[in-house]
Order: C-alpha cells, then sequence, then structure tokens
C-alpha cells in the first residue's frame, strides 16, 4: 500500500491500533479496537475524533473569486455571511454532482472550499477549466492544515475548555470562529457529517494535528473511523458521493434535485448568473415543484429521488439491491446497514437516553418520486424479498444536545375520541381547576417573568356581563371621526373602552391608544401589517411591497418570537434577492455581556443597511434598550426609519424607574398587558403621532389593521378587567415598579451570595428589569426548572445566547413582578434564594419551607383594597355566581 | 487471537468439533475479528442439508455480508437461535457462540489442527 496517501495523523492511528483501508486513494482507519458500533454509540453519547484532513481543502482568492464560485457552486455565495459556511453542491452540465462541498468565509479575502477526498485530483481538473476568464486563483492546501472532526454532545465543553472559556462559534450550524486552543490556532465551524446537534470541525496546521487530537483524547474523546463515520451520516441521511450522488446503481447519473438538500443548496438567484448546470436543474427543479403538489403525471425529467429506508423484516440492507413494489422494480438501495441506537425510557422533555443500545436495519435508497412517505415496498436481499418502509427521517437533531433517532412506528398513538357520559368529567374539572388554582395561588412560588396575577377586581370584571359580547366599532368621518357602534347594548362598553384609551394614553405619555388587540403577537403583526400598507399607499395597483430591512434582536440573544420572520414578522418582512434570506438585520451584542446592545456596532449596521423599522424590546432582558441613542443617530444621519418598542415584558415598568419609550424617542410601543402589567392577557398599541403629522397615517392604518384587520371580536370581559388594571398601575405605578426593580436586583445579588452563577453585570447589580437569569450548566436547564416545580418554586428554563435551543438550555429565567405583587420584600427573596440554593446544589427536598414562605404572602398589594371596595367587590361576586 | 488446541478448522475460517455424535460448527475468533461488528445471522433451518464447500448461510457485520462456508457434508439437526437475537455473541465468544450441529456427516473439507490454521492465518493475515 505504499503508493497510498496519508495524513498528518497517520501515525497516531497506527499507534492507537487502527485497522487501515484504502479510501479514495488515501490509508485510512476504518475502524479502532472498539469497533464500529462502539464508535457509533460513543458519538451519540459522549464525543468522537474523526481525522477528515485527507479531504481537499482549496483556497480561493483573487478579485473575482466569489463571480468564480457563483459560477462554478450550485448555492448562492453572496448569501455566505463572514464566519458562516454552506453546502453546496459543484454541478455539471447536464445537472449531475461532480461533488458536493462545503464552502466557508474564515476570512474577507479568500474562501475555502472542501471537497470529497477521493474527488479533490477530478474536481480541480474541473475548477481549472471553469477558472478560465476569472481573475482568482484556486491552492490546494490540504497538506498545509489537517482537520479533526470533534462531534458528540461534549464536544463543545472539550474545546472550550481548550480555548479557556472563549466562544467558539455563534451557536447556530454552519458559524464558524478562530479561536486559540491551549495556544495554537485553529479554525473552528459548527459543521460535521455525523448528524450531532453539537459538532465542530477543527482546522489546525499540519504540525498541531496530533497536538490536538491526543489533548481531547486526554479529555475524554475518542477515536472513531469511517465505518462509524458511514453509519452516523447515514443515520443522519446525509448524502455520500458515489453513492447518493454521481451515478446510480444502474449506471444513471442522479440528477442534484433527487438529493432533498439539494433544495438549500440550489439557489438560482439573479445574482448567481448562468453558472454550470443552470438549465438542466432548472427544469429537474419545475419536475420538484409538481411533486410538491403530489402531481407525479410526468416523472420523465426527475423519475427517483432519494429518500431514507427502513427494513421491517429480519436482515439488513446494502447498497445495490434491487426494491419492487409488487413486480416494479421502484429504486435500489444507495447505503445500508446495521446502525446502533440508544434506547430510551419515559417521553417528551422527561426522556431518558438509557445505556442499553439496540440496532436497526437502515439505508437510504433511489426510488420512484410517486413512492410516499409511510409507504411499503420490498427490498431484494439475495433473493429473498424483505419487507421496507419509507420513514420521513431516521433521526433528529430538533432536541440538543443529543440526536434522537426516531425508531418506525414507534411514534405516540394518536388520543382517543371522547365518549360516554360527561357529567362525571365535568365534575372531575372543576376540582382539578380548584386544585390548580389552589396551587399556584396559595402553595407555589411564581417566577415566570411573562406571567402575573390580576388583582381580585381584574378577575371579577374580566368575568362581568361584557364578557362575550361584541361591540365591534369603528371611526366614521362623516361623523367628525366618532365611533360608530355596530350594535346597541354597546353604550356601556363605549365608554370603558374611551376611558381605557385614556387611562393607557396617560400611562404611555403619547398621543394615541388602540387597546382592542388581544394578544402582544396580535399587536405586532396588527402594526407590521399596517407598516406595509403605509409604505404601499402610493401604489395600490401593483402587488404590495413587504417591509425590509427590518432590525431586531435575534431570538438566541433574547429577541421575542413576536418580532421574528419565523413569529409575526412572517408575512410582511421581504425577502432579500442577493441572499435569499428575510431581509432582517440583528442587533449586535457586547462581546463581554451578550445580554447588552453593542450600540457604536448596530450605528454603523443602522447607516449600511437603512433599516425601514427598528424593533427594540427582548424576552430575555437584563438592560435598557438604547431607544434615545439611536434617535438620536438616525436624526442626526437622517435616516427614514420607523422606531417600534415591542415592550412586551417591560410595559408594566415603563416610568422613571426604567425607561420612558416615548420621551425616548420611541414612534410605537406594543406590548402584552399580563406580564409586568397586571392586567388580564391582552395586547395594547400605543404611538406618538400628533394629527398634523405626516405619520398619522400610519396611526390610522394601525387602527383599520386592528378593526377589522386582526380582530372583530375583541373581548369586552378582559377590556373591562383591563381598564381596572390601568387605574390600579396608575395609582400605584411610582411604589410598584420601585420595587419590583429593586427586588429583582436584590433577588440576583442573593441567588448569587447563596452559590448560584447570576448572569450580568454585578456592578449594576446584574439586571435593571425585573428578570433574573442564573446558568445550572450546559443542558440542564429543563432538569433544574423540573425540579424546581416538584419543590412548588415555577420558573422557566432558558437556552442562553451561547446554547443551541430550549432542550439545550443552561439557565434559569427569572422575574420577580408576581411576588413582589404578594408583597415579597428583600429578606423574603433571600430566603428564596436560599431555598433555590439548596434545591439546585445540593438536592435537597425544600418543598415544605417553600409552602410556609408563600403561605406568609396570600395578600396582594398595589391595588385598591378600602371597605367600599371591597362592599363592591362582593356585590359584583354575588351576582356571577 | 486464540486458536484453541481441541478443534479443527476449516481455510474458510470455520471451525468445527465432534460432541455427543454430531458435528458442531462455528467461526474462528480470526474470523470474528476481520468481520468487525457482527450485527445479524442467517442460518438454515433444522432438517436442511449443507454441502461441504458450499455457503449454508451468511453472516453481515457493519461493514458487509460474509458467507458462511459448510466445512462438511451432513444435515442440520440442530441451530443456534440465540444467534438471531444476539448476534454480537459471535464477537464476543467465538468458541461458545456456534452456528449450526451437523448429523449424519458424510465428508468435510480439508480441517487443520490449530498450530496449522494459525500458521495460515498469520500468512493470510
Amino acid at each position: 500500500m505504499s503508493e497510498l496517501k496519508r495524513t498528518q495523523l497517520y501515525d497516531t492511528h497506527v499507534a492507537a491500533g487502527a485497522e487501515l483501508v484504502d479510501f479514495g486513494g488515501w490509508e485510512m482507519p476504518i475502524q479502532y479496537p472498539s469497533g464500529i458500533i462502539a464508535e457509533h454509540l460513543y458519538t451519540r453519547q459522549v464525543c468522537s475524533l474523526f481525522d477528515v484532513s485527507h479531504m481537499g481543502r482549496l483556497r480561493i482568492t483573487g478579485p473575482e473569486r466569489k463571480a468564480f464560485l457563483q459560477h462554478v457552486l450550485s448555492s448562492n455565495v453572496s448569501a455566505l455571511d463572514l464566519n458562516m459556511a454552506q453546502y453546496c453542491i459543484i454541478p455539471n452540465e447536464n445537472g449531475g454532482a461532480v461533488d458536493d462541498a462545503y464552502l466557508y468565509l474564515f476570512e474577507e479575502d479568500s474562501y475555502l472550499l472542501v471537497v470529497n477526498a477521493a474527488n479533490t485530483d477530478k474536481d480541480l481538473k474541473h475548477l481549472y477549466e471553469a477558472l478560465k476568464g476569472f481573475d482568482c486563483q484556486i491552492e490546494n492546501i490540504t497538506d498545509k492544515w489537517a482537520a479533526i472532526a470533534v462531534q458528540g454532545p461534549k464536544c463543545k465543553e472539550m474545546l472550550t475548555a481548550m480555548a479557556g472559556g472563549a466562544q467558539l462559534t455563534e451557536p447556530m450550524k454552519n458559524a464558524l470562529g478562530t479561536v486559540s486552543l491551549e495556544g495554537h490556532t485553529a479554525r473552528v465551524a459548527k459543521t460535521g457529517y455525523t448528524g450531532e446537534p453539537l459538532g465542530y470541525e477543527v482546522y489546525v496546521r499540519s504540525e498541531d494535528a496530533a497536538w490536538l487530537w491526543n489533548r481531547l483524547i486526554e479529555l475524554g474523546a475518542r477515536p472513531a473511523g469511517l465505518g462509524a463515520r458511514d453509519t452516523l451520516r447515514l443515520e443522519a441521511a446525509l448524502p455520500l458521493y458515489g453513492h447518493e450522488m454521481g451515478n446510480a446503481p444502474d449506471g444513471s447519473e442522479i440528477p442534484i434535485f433527487a438529493v432533498p438538500l439539494s433544495k438549500f443548496a440550489v439557489s438560482f438567484a439573479a445574482e448567481k448568473g448562468d453558472f454550470i448546470g443552470r438549465k438542466a436543474l432548472e427544469k429537474q427543479h419545475s419536475y420538484f415543484v409538481k411533486y410538491m403538489d403530489r402531481d407525479f403525471s410526468d416523472m420523465s425529467g426527475l423519475p427517483r429521488k432519494i429518500a431514507p429506508i427502513a427494513l421491517l423484516d429480519r436482515g439488513v440492507m446494502r447498497a445495490g439491491m434491487e426494491i419492487y413494489q409488487g413486480d416494479k422494480l421502484v429504486g435500489w438501495v444507495t447505503s445500508g446497514t446495521m446502525v446502533p441506537y440508544f434506547k430510551t425510557e419515559g417521553e417528551g422533555l422527561s426522556t431518558v437516553i438509557l445505556e442499553a443500545s439496540g440496532k436497526r436495519a437502515i439505508g437510504l435508497c433511489y426510488i420512484d418520486n410517486d413512492i410516499l412517505e409511510d409507504d411499503t415496498v420490498e427490498v431484494d436481499v439475495r433473493g429473498k424479498r424483505l419487507k421496507a418502509v419509507i420513514p420521513a427521517r431516521h433521526m433528529s437533531v430538533g432536541a440538543p444536545p443529543f440526536a434522537r433517532p426516531l425508531l418506525y412506528g414507534a411514534e405516540e398513538d394518536a388520543h382517543g375520541v371522547g365518549s360516554g357520559d360527561r357529567a362525571p368529567k365535568a365534575l372531575e374539572l372543576l376540582k382539578k381547576a380548584l386544585e390548580n388554582h389552589e396551587w399556584r395561588q396559595e402553595q407555589c412560588i411564581n417566577l415566570i417573568p411573562s406571567e402575573n396575577t390580576p388583582s381580585r377586581a381584574v378577575r371579577l370584571l374580566s368575568g362581568s356581563d361584557p364578557a362575550c359580547r361584541y361591540a365591534e366599532h369603528k371611526k366614521i368621518l362623516a361623523f367628525y371621526d366618532k365611533e360608530v357602534f355596530y350594535y346597541q347594548g354597546t353604550k356601556f362598553i363605549d365608554e370603558v373602552e374611551r376611558l381605557l384609551v385614556e387611562e393607557m394614553r396617560a400611562y404611555f405619555g403619547c398621543t394615541e391608544v388602540e387597546t382592542r388587540t388581544l394578544s402582544g403577537q396580535m399587536s405586532n403583526m396588527a402594526v407590521f401589517s399596517a407598516l406595509m400598507d403605509w409604505k404601499n399607499r402610493v401604489d395600490r395597483k401593483s402587488e404590495a411591497k413587504r417591509l425590509g430591512y427590518v432590525m431586531n434582536n435575534h431570538i438566541i440573544k433574547g429577541g421575542h418570537l413576536s418580532a421574528q420572520p419565523m413569529g409575526a414578522l412572517h408575512d410582511y418582512i421581504a425577502i432579500d434577492p442577493v441572499t435569499e434570506k428575510p431581509a432582517v438585520v440583528n442587533f449586535p451584542v457586547c462581546a463581554d455581556n451578550p445580554y447588552k446592545m453593542d450600540v457604536e456596532e448596530t450605528k454603523k449596521l443602522i447607516d449600511r443597511y437603512r433599516p425601514e423599522l427598528i424593533v427594540f424590546g427582548k424576552s430575555m432582558v437584563l438592560h435598557k434598550e438604547p431607544v434615545a441613542e439611536i434617535r438620536r443617530f438616525v436624526d442626526e444621519q437622517n435616516i427614514p426609519t420607523t422606531i417600534m418598542y415591542d415592550m412586551a415584558h417591560v410595559l408594566g415598568l415603563i416610568g422613571d424607574h426604567f425607561q420612558n419609550p416615548f420621551a425616548e424617542g420611541a414612534e410605537i410601543v406594543t406590548g402584552s398587558t399580563h406580564k409586568t402589567f397586571f392586567g388580564p392577557q391582552r395586547g395594547v398599541i400605543g404611538v406618538n403621532y400628533r394629527e398634523d403629522d405626516l405619520k398619522y397615517g400610519l396611526w390610522k392604518t394601525i387602527e383599520s389593521r386592528t378593526f377589522p384587520g386582526s380582530v372583530s371580536n375583541h373581548h369586552l370581559g378582559t377590556q373591562l378587567g383591563m381598564l381596572m388594571a390601568a387605574y390600579e398601575m396608575n395609582q400605584f405605578r411610582d411604589v410598584y415598579q420601585k420595587a419590583v426593580i429593586d427586588n429583582a436586583k436584590s433577588f440576583a445579588c442573593s441567588l448569587k451570595a447563596h452559590g448560584l452563577d447570576v448572569a450580568g453585570d454585578p456592578a449594576i447589580g446584574y439586571t435593571e428589569t425585573h428578570q433574573v437569569i442564573v446558568s445550572v450548566g450546559y443542558g440542564e436547564g429543563p432538569n433544574i426548572a423540573e425540579r424546581l416545580e416538584r419543590n412548588n418554586i415555577v420558573v422557566n428554563y432558558q437556552a442562553t445566547p451561547d446554547e443551541e435551543g430550549f432542550t439545550a438550555s443552561g439557565a434559569l429565567r427569572m422575574g420577580v413582578s408576581e411576588m413582589t405583587r404578594f408583597g415579597f420584600e428583600a429578606a423574603d427573596f433571600d430566603r428564596l434564594a436560599g431555598l433555590m440554593a439548596d434545591c439546585i446544589l445540593r438536592g435537597k427536598d425544600v418543598k415544605e419551607d417553600v409552602k410556609k414562605l408563600r403561605s406568609e404572602h396570600l395578600k396582594m398589594r398595589y391595588c385598591f383594597d378600602d371597605a367600599e371596595i371591597d362592599e363592591a367587590l362582593e356585590q359584583l361576586a354575588a351576582k356571577l355566581v | 487471537m486464540l486458536y484453541p488446541v481441541e478443534l479443527q478448522y476449516s481455510k474458510s475460517h470455520e471451525w468445527v468439533k465432534a460432541e455427543d455424535g454430531v458435528t458442531v460448527v462455528g467461526i474462528s475468533d480470526f474470523a470474528q475479528n476481520a468481520l468487525g461488528d457482527v450485527v445479524f445471522v442467517n442460518l438454515p433451518a433444522e432438517g436442511d442439508s449443507v454441502t461441504a464447500g458450499d455457503a449454508f448461510g451468511d453472516v453481515e457485520s457493519v461493514k458487509a455480508v460474509s458467507d458462511l462456508v459448510s466445512p462438511v457434508t451432513g444435515t442440520v439437526c440442530a441451530v443456534n437461535e440465540e444467534l438471531l437475537d444476539a448476534p454480537e455473541k459471535l464477537n464476543s465468544d467465538p468458541y461458545g457462540a456456534w452456528l449450526i450441529k451437523v448429523e449424519n456427516v458424510e465428508g468435510s473439507e480439508e480441517l487443520l489442527d490449530a498450530a496449522a490454521y494459525e500458521a495460515f492465518c498469520t500468512e493470510e493475515g
């Protein structure tokens, strides 16, 4: 085997007892002494190392590098931001794949293209031919830099420790970073070929390769060979060139659109021009689009697709085996083997991964496009027909930090249809509701920052007569813009609504208020819809243009779901034609405090993108938003924009102890009325335009996008409750808000003093809001939150700005407003902090102590409670029962 | 690598042992090591006849499938059903985890003793 190439880690593999094979001209480890199954399982459970230094690493530089890559790759290179990577395919003119690859942008002036080892020479030949006419260079740096894939749930912890705690990359997939690992420069990519939600590919200089490998093994990683790499990628249904790309078992070329990943990897952006294979790919895509509607009348242009396949009978599928439906040959297995998995116990978030493992025969296949998910087929396994099924997927990465197997047929049974006598069920419901009410109101300490308990008056009013009635109304110009109601019997609610608007105007310190929206989300949708309508007011005859750019807080950095393209912004945000992504720009955060906006960097982005809407506001919020600074900047720079502040969480803190958004320059404030503001669950919109302002027309549009745009039945009962809450707030505002913020700071300091890891800046008492964030260890958030609930302390588990998603949450998010309303003061929060530390750090059962602490605080503050009020409440309550 | 002296071996890496008048067949330690993790075994049924030098079943590892070649000619009188659920026993205990028992044995492949088989494996491997 002397002619085979060896990677920088060859000696390391030999020393570890690896079994070496010829892989694409490279002498590579197929497995280590522990074997493929153990290596696969260790990757899913802890962390494995894969030598991927054999893969071709091509550096592309020169002034026309981007135009060249747009020409030779399937993806939209303009969509690639600095410190991000993208999956792509190198197409040929027929719409087949020369290879698949990953493109990395580690530095502004060069791209790194990583290709399959066995294809490197072929790829280089193809790329050099296409290079003619482009002013750029390709350099093969495969032997200068080594590449090690570090994959599995513990990899982040290991590499972060080696980086001295520095952030490796942003937590999203495909993010890149350049860090120092114990003094050695490393390029780190959050990418991989195992399907692990936590996985990195680390590039180091060749001379550092063995050091990094051995150091990671000291930290607990184990080596894994190409065998495990294959079973892992198969379970993740990732394509392998030569199996799912290139030529099919019948010798025909597999079209790129047969591969599901092509949906992401192929772009027809105008920006890309006439790239290699474009025409053929557009034709394939036209078939693909018809298949989305299950129109299989003509499959000539794209006959088959790559899909997962799972064997139902005993046996093993292998690449090349034929697949039948009846007598009809419908495709071939392209990859297949027996793949191990960890068994689990329990369900949902409390699913426990066991030590015991099982095995299943799964694969990928190239199969007729009209074979659908859940269809059964037969695989010819050496002359025997074995039953198989086309599952949606073999595995899910949706609950990090673990990749979780999806065993075919293991889904929960559908819920039963209700039947039988309902009377006992009704009684049971009432008993349970009482139990729940007593538990939350008398025995629990409620620390969910987006919740509160409304006063008795608010509750009673919310259930009193206008509840469940209609009062549609609209301002009519012919009556000098007086509200005209469409129903009779509404004079009382008419007055209530007018009074509520007045109270909320006073509370906000603004000119106009809309109170009919039912939630914060609906308030945002009404505003976004109005902004879009306002933008298109000059041209009603063309397709309405969406909003873009919009600046907001990234959801991982604490941004509201309701201000994201996946939330309320969904139907109103434009797609940037250059990047083909929603035209959203996120506020940058400070390197030393990810909870705080970096104002200077934000100004640069505003200058660059000229956003037409800036949306402040977060749901994980420790700091004030820099409204005044940004207002000053956009005014000075004459940047036409709208400044909106989604104050959902902090609506009840508007004032001198926190922020006065309108005084600071916000034009629109939205919010929900039941978080720090202790009303019933509704939404609200305030704007600060005057009748002679140009944008007063935007306010009129917001009104019409509320009714009839968003709601016709605006829940009159809770509007009545909301008026009472507004009276309470305006009466007790100053003392309540001061108490909330003082309590949050003192609770944070107490938690810290009791040994917990409190996030934020100690110099300001960790928080300027009602929220306190405590780190409890990566991925531990859900477990700790569940343990606290068993001890009657109700909190949110929360992903911090460095974490992958809610199941990987390492923090608790807490708010003090509800317990402040029940009279908690610094000493009470200190007692609570001690109990929480006992429960979190020492696993102590503190339930009885928690119940006792709560039982001392059952009387609500910051509401009206004189004798006359009490008597009126009794009369109302008597009528309601 | 273990080569128990009480067994005989075929050049296709099966072992053979005479026990209570029947011939017990398995795969050698060398074979299981070369296969890697065994994940599935296909065995004949009781009463099937097997022929020396012909495949009587197959064994699948994660990497590939390999034929099981019968070292003897005769009739299968017992099958190790346990291996259907726990094929990994072929890796952990190759000389305990037998595959089939054959009766009415009429002939066999060329069989080697432990020393000759070890020499054969050293040369091959």
